[in-house]
């Protein structure tokens, strides 16, 4: 047959009497079929519409935000009923260990509580102890804890209010350094990622121990002892309190510290990526203080006003926020 | 068909990946025109093929993170599409015998088949892709030139003419013979898409 009219009809130009006599050709023999078939697949694949591309995608906007206004409901709904449960979870697991000790003994088994990340969690231990944990982090005891042992492990950060008790000390064992404690309260923040500790004592006294066992130092209230994973230098200093321990009042309290470091800790409280996109700015340092129950958008328009960031919110589903400082 | 220009690099289809709405938009609008002419081609509807287009550019949004490479986006977006035209042409497909068939029905019918053998799945579609794009290269100049003239750039055989200088047979002569040459070059390729023809 005639490639023209082929191309004709591929082309959609085909007059009656030409599809009639293309169809014609194309049963007379499977072979033409397949051609066709062939040449159709060609044409279809390098086919380009001629429609505007900008409204077509303005179009496409306001139709998926139509469609994803339902879910973005759902979706603050499912949001509150986590955060639920989660309290709920916390509630539970602290009146099961009271209620279930002598079981306890025979099934050693550890039990872990973790903050999830945007949210704090309170918690007591069964001897009595207070724990405010911060987001993100994971604080874990034996079933035993209580019996002669008190000991915890803790990834993360977390105020601790401990209840007395001359014979048994309390311990907290964080990835770099551990903590012995006589009934103090106190503040440490070990997170994994951050790859140092730093401990603070309110009131009471902790000593500091290596991970053999050793006592490092005695903190006295008002000190905060820390360490940096790289060059391993324990740092004693005079700290006003305060400021280690506003977060758990819902204020976050900064004192010169780098922007790169408070993005880590917003990412933890808020549940958000931060892309510091300027190398310059991770080293910029920030002094001030913050409200942390205000949503983030608030926050980051106060560090626009103090430093010399700007930032960019991009939402996105079942998935942190991702925010971009330049 | 992608072409060059609109191929993604790999930090944007990260970023893509990620939901960025730039980078998202970018991929819309070098791929919005493609997808809506190749639904078409099969079903001879302009709103529908325009509206095949939008969900499947919705679905892709939905589904990013399960992309898993660049060219996966337009296999995608080209699955997605002809799995809706599909749709649409069984709806259009009258039960009977075929050789009593309108000729518009035969149309359908003759679309469904070839898409349906149609496989658009990753590895062949990017080999498939490629090897077009390769062999619309290595066409003769004037016929490549009269070929991308219509094909890409919508032009009428006449304002092809015009535009090179040649005559209107001159304009046919190459397309046939630049199809020829495409289907020859391409032949490995399409007769492992083509599974099997029903009907005939």
């Amino acid at each position: 047959m005639d490639y023209n009219t082929i191309i004709k009809y591929l082309q959609g130009l085909a007059s009656a009497d030409e599809k009639q006599q293309f169809f014609a050709w194309l049963e007379e023999d499977p072979a033409n079929k397949k051609e066709f078939a062939e040449l159709k697949k060609i044409w279809a694949l390098t086919e380009k519409g001629k429609e505007d591309e900008n409204s077509a995608y303005l179009q496409f906007r306001q139709s998926e935000n139509r469609k994803n206004r339902r879910t973005q409901l759902f979706k603050v709904f499912k949001q509150a009923a986590a955060v639920i449960v989660l309290i709920g979870l916390g509630v539970v697991a602290s009146q099961l260990l009271k209620s279930t000790e002598k079981e306890q003994e025979i099934y050693a088994a550890s039990y872990s509580v973790k903050a999830p990340l945007g949210q704090m969690t309170n918690l007591e231990l069964p001897d009595g102890t207070m724990v405010v944990l911060n987001s993100g982090s994971t604080i874990s005891y034996k079933s035993n804890f209580s019996y002669g042992n008190r000991e915890v492990t803790l990834e993360g950060e977390a105020f601790f209010d401990v209840q007395k008790d001359k014979e048994y000390p309390f311990v907290v064992k964080a990835p770099l350094l551990d903590i012995k404690v006589y009934g103090t309260s106190f503040n440490i923040e070990a997170y994994p990622g951050d790859e140092s500790f730093s401990a603070t004592l309110v009131e009471g006294s902790v000593s500091i121990l290596n991970k053999h066992g050793d006592e490092l130092s005695m903190l006295k209230p008002g000190e905060n002892a820390s360490m940096n994973q790289l060059d391993k230098q324990l740092v004693i200093k005079k700290v006003n309190t305060e400021i280690y321990t506003s977060w758990k009042k819902g204020l976050i309290t900064f004192r010169s510290e780098k922007l790169e470091d408070i993005a880590k800790r917003l990412e933890r409280w808020y549940n958000v990526e931060i892309v510091i996109r300027d190398e310059k700015l991770k080293q910029e340092r920030y002094f001030g203080t913050i409200l942390k129950n205000k949503p983030i958008d608030q926050i980051l328009e106060v560090f626009k006003l103090t430093t010399s960031l700007e930032y960019e919110i991009i939402p996105r589903a079942n998935q942190p926020t991702l925010i971009y400082w330049n | 068909m992608p072409e060059s220009n609109s191929n993604i690099q790999s930090l944007e289809f990260l970023l893509f990946k990620a939901g960025n709405a730039q980078v998202f938009e970018k991929i819309f609008k070098s791929n919005y025109n493609k997808i809506t002419g190749f639904c078409n081609q099969f079903i001879f509807d302009l709103d529908k093929s325009k509206s095949i287009a939008q969900e499947s550019f919705l679905k892709l949004w939905l589904n990013r993170e399960k992309v898993e490479t660049a060219n996966g986006i337009y296999s995608f977006l080209y699955t997605a599409a002809r799995t809706e035209c599909l749709n649409y042409l069984r709806h259009k497909n009258i039960e009977g015998k075929y050789h009593q068939k309108s000729i518009e029905e035969k149309e359908f019918l003759l679309s469904h088949d070839i898409l349906n053998s149609f496989q658009l799945n990753e590895m062949e579609f990017s080999e498939l892709e490629e090897a077009i794009k390769k062999a619309i290269e290595e066409l003769p100049e004037r016929c490549r030139e009269v070929f991308i003239k219509s094909r890409f750039e919508g032009k009428k055989n006449r304002e092809i003419a015009e535009d090179l200088g040649i005559a209107l047979k001159s304009v046919e002569t190459n397309m046939t013979r630049a199809l020829k040459f495409l289907r020859k070059s391409l032949s490995e390729y399409l007769t492992i898409l083509i599974a099997l023809l029903l009907h005939l």
